[in-house]
C-alpha cells in the first residue's frame, strides 16, 4: 500500500490542477452514492463523577446511513477521495452496574473523510479492489441526554483506512463496496446536578455498499 | 436497601478530578481558586462563618444548670463540653477548632449571638468594652448555607443561614478587613437535609419495590433520580455559598478567606450506622458540594481547605492522629437523656459535659475526650477539634498567613 503523506496528497492534487490528460482520458472523476452500516465498538475509560456506580459504562449503537462520494483520479491508480454522510443517530446505553438507566445519550455524528485511495489493476479491467488511507474528522452535533441538560462532545481527528472494490458495469456506471477503519475519540463531559467525564473510543468499522458513476 | 443495585457513587474519581488543579474549561470544579495574599497576615480578629463544626456557644443557654438560660451552663458546644460560667474563654478545655485556632494565634473569639427558643442576644461580648468587638465566632449549630430552617430549627435553635451570618457581620462591622483571618465552613446541614429527603424516598421506593409494584430496574431508576434531585440540592447550595463569598466577602474587603470543603459524612458513626449504599450517597452528597464549591471559587483570591482529603486521612489512620476510638461516641445517650430530664434523647454533644466527677457528666463510661475522635454521631470530642485544628493551621502555614 503506498504510503503518503498528506502534504503528498497536496502535492499530486495541485500538480492536477492542470488536466491531467491521462487520467480525464479514463474519466477523471468518480461520484458515488452508497448506504453505510456505521458499527461501532466503543470502548470507554469509565466514567468518572459524582453519582455514578461504580463499573458504570456505556455502549454506543451502530447506526445505518446514506454517504455521498466523490472521488477524483490523479493517475489511472489513484485518487483523492472525499466522503460525507448524512449524519446518523447514535445511541448510548448505560451498561454495567448502570444498565437499569437505559438509554443515556443520543448523537449525530458528522464525520467527513478524506482518503487517498490506490486502485489495482488498469481502468479496462471490471473488477478493481482498492485500498486508500488518510484522515476522518468527527464532530458531534444533536446531544441529547437523560442523565445532563448539558454534554459536550471533543471534535475527533484520527487516522481512515479502507478497503473495497469497484465493478464497472458499463464505462461509466459501476457498483462500490467497501469496509473503513476509523479512529473516533471523544471527550464527553457531562453537566447537570453533577460532572460526569468519560472519553469513549468509538473504533467504528464501516461497511458500504453503492453505485458509482464515472466522468 | 442492600437487596439493589448500588446507587452509589465513589469517592475516587471527584477527588482525582479536584486534584487536577490546573483546570480543564470544559469540566465544571477542575479549577483552582487563585490570587490569595501569600504574605504573613497580621490578625486581630477570627470571623468564622458555619454550623454546629464551628459554633462557640450558641446555644449555652439551653444547657442552663438551672434550666432558667443564665449560667453557668454545663454544654453549650457541640464537643465534649466543660463547664462554663458564661464567661467567654474562661476555661481552656471543650473548646472547637476555631477557639483553638484562635487561641493559638492570640485572639478571642466570641459567639456572634446566643440563645434558644426565641430569645437571644446578639454580640453578648458588646457588655464588655475590652472584648467588644471579639464577637465574631458566626457558626450556629444546625444552620445551612441559605435556607434559615436548618436543622433543629422548629426546636428552638436559631440557625441562621451562613448568607445571613455574612450579612450580619457586614452590618455589624460595616466591612471585613485585612486583619480579620475569615473562615467560612458551611454546608454539611445541607447534606442531612437532603440526606434525610433521599431517604425517606428511599424507603419509599424500595418497599414499592419490595411488594412487587415496580421492578427492581425501576427502583433503581427511581432511586437514581432520588439521588440526583439531592445532588441538585448540595450544587444549589455550594453555588449560592461560592456567590456570596464572592459578593459579600470578597467585595467587601476580606482578604485572608479560607474556605472550607466538606469532610465525607460517612466517616462518622452516624454514617457507620447506615447500610453500604446509603454511606455512599452521603459521601456523594459532600463530593457533589464541593466540586461546585471550587467550580464557585475558581480563579478567586481565596485559599481552600480540603477537610474531604484531611478528615479521610484522619479516620483511616486513627493512630497517626492520637485517636484510640472513632467508632463510638464519648458521650452517652442514657446519661444526657437523664440529664436533660428526658428531653434530649439523641445523646447530642450540645449537652454533653466531660468535666470529671460533676454530677451532669455525660460521658460513656471509659471514654477519654483527647483520644476518642467523636463526641456523638457527627461531632468531634475536644481531642478531634484539636487535630481538626492543627491540620488547619499547617494549612495556614502552607498558604503563608500564619
Amino acid at each position: 500500500m503506498h504510503s503518503m503523506t498528506l502534504p503528498g496528497v497536496a502535492a499530486t492534487a495541485l500538480a492536477c490542477l492542470a488536466p491531467c490528460a491521462l487520467a480525464q482520458s479514463q474519466g477523471a472523476n468518480v461520484v458515488k452514492l452508497g448506504i453505510t452500516e456505521y458499527t461501532t465498538h466503543a470502548k470507554t475509560n469509565g466514567i468518572s463523577g459524582v453519582g455514578i456506580p461504580p463499573g458504570a459504562d456505556v455502549d454506543v449503537s451502530n447506526a445505518t446511513t446514506v454517504i455521498f462520494v466523490y472521488e477524483r483520479l490523479f493517475t489511472p491508480n489513484v485518487g483523492l477521495e472525499f466522503v460525507i454522510g448524512v449524519p446518523p443517530k447514535l445511541k448510548a446505553t448505560a451498561t454495567g452496574s448502570a444498565a437499569f438507566l437505559g438509554e443515556v445519550l443520543t448523537v449525530k455524528n458528522v464525520s467527513p473523510t478524506l482518503l487517498l485511495n490506490y486502485h489495482f489493476f488498469s481502468p479496462t479491467d471490471a473488477l478493481r479492489p482498492y485500498v486508500g488511507a488518510g484522515i476522518n474528522y468527527t464532530r458531534f452535533t444533536s446531544v441529547h441526554s437523560s442523565l445532563a441538560p448539558d454534554v459536550q462532545l471533543g471534535y475527533s481527528t484520527g487516522l481512515a483506512i479502507q478497503a473495497g472494490v469497484n465493478y464497472a458495469i458499463t464505462k461509466d456506471v459501476g457498483l462500490f463496496a467497501s469496509i473503513a477503519k476509523l479512529d473516533v475519540k471523544s471527550k464527553v463531559v457531562a453537566t447537570g446536578a453533577t460532572v460526569l467525564t468519560t472519553t469513549v473510543d468509538f473504533r467504528p468499522i464501516v461497511y458500504s455498499a453503492g453505485v458509482s458513476y464515472q466522468f | 436497601m442492600r437487596s439493589f443495585r448500588l446507587v452509589v457513587p465513589w469517592a475516587v474519581s471527584a477527588v482525582l478530578l479536584a486534584a487536577c488543579g490546573g483546570g480543564d474549561p470544559d469540566v465544571p470544579g477542575s479549577g483552582a481558586p487563585a490570587g490569595a495574599p501569600t504574605d504573613k497576615g497580621t490578625f486581630t480578629a477570627i470571623v468564622s462563618f458555619g454550623d454546629s463544626l464551628s459554633d462557640v456557644g450558641t446555644y449555652a443557654p439551653a444547657t442552663s444548670l438551672a434550666g432558667n438560660g443564665t449560667p453557668p451552663f454545663f454544654g453549650g458546644k457541640f464537643t465534649t463540653n466543660e463547664t462554663s460560667n458564661g464567661v467567654p474563654d474562661a476555661n481552656p478545655l471543650g473548646k472547637v477548632w476555631v477557639e483553638d485556632v484562635a487561641a493559638d494565634l492570640g485572639i478571642l473569639v466570641t459567639p456572634a449571638e446566643v440563645g434558644f427558643g426565641g430569645t437571644s442576644v446578639k454580640c453578648p461580648a458588646a457588655a464588655n468594652p475590652a472584648i467588644a468587638s471579639t464577637c465574631t465566632g458566626y457558626g450556629q449549630g444546625g444552620s445551612r448555607v441559605t435556607d434559615p430552617n436548618g436543622i433543629g430549627h422548629a426546636g428552638g435553635a436559631l440557625t441562621v443561614p451562613v448568607v445571613t451570618q455574612i450579612a450580619n457581620h457586614l452590618a455589624r462591622f460595616g466591612s471585613f478587613k485585612a486583619s480579620d483571618l475569615i473562615f467560612v465552613y458551611a454546608g454539611s446541614n445541607d447534606v442531612f437535609t437532603q440526606f434525610g429527603t433521599f431517604a425517606a424516598a428511599a424507603a419509599q421506593i424500595q418497599a414499592q419495590a419490595a411488594n412487587g409494584t415496580i421492578s427492581a430496574d425501576e427502583a433503581n431508576r427511581q432511586l437514581f433520580a432520588a439521588q440526583n434531585t439531592a445532588l441538585a440540592g448540595m450544587k444549589q447550595a455550594a453555588q449560592e455559598l461560592a456567590t456570596d463569598i464572592r459578593t459579600q466577602i470578597l467585595a467587601n474587603g476580606g482578604k485572608y478567606v479560607a474556605v472550607m470543603t466538606l469532610s465525607d459524612i460517612a466517616d462518622t458513626p452516624f454514617g457507620n450506622s447506615l447500610p453500604a449504599d446509603a454511606r455512599g450517597v452521603l459521601t456523594a452528597l459532600s463530593q457533589n458540594f464541593n466540586v461546585w464549591l471550587r467550580d464557585g471559587l475558581a480563579g478567586q483570591p481565596v485559599q481552600i481547605i480540603d477537610t474531604f482529603a484531611l478528615f479521610k486521612d484522619a479516620y483511616q489512620n486513627p493512630a497517626k492522629f492520637g485517636f484510640v476510638n472513632n467508632t463510638t461516641p464519648a458521650c452517652d445517650v442514657a446519661k444526657i437523656q437523664a440529664i436533660t430530664g428526658g428531653q434530649v434523647t439523641d445523646g447530642s454533644s450540645l449537652f454533653c459535659n466531660a468535666t470529671p466527677g460533676a454530677p451532669y457528666n455525660g460521658l460513656t463510661a471509659g471514654a477519654d475526650v483527647n483520644t476518642w475522635q467523636f463526641a456523638d454521631s457527627v461531632h468531634p470530642t475536644t481531642g478531634g477539634h484539636k487535630v481538626i485544628a492543627a491540620a488547619f493551621e499547617a494549612q495556614l502555614q502552607a498558604f503563608g498567613w500564619i
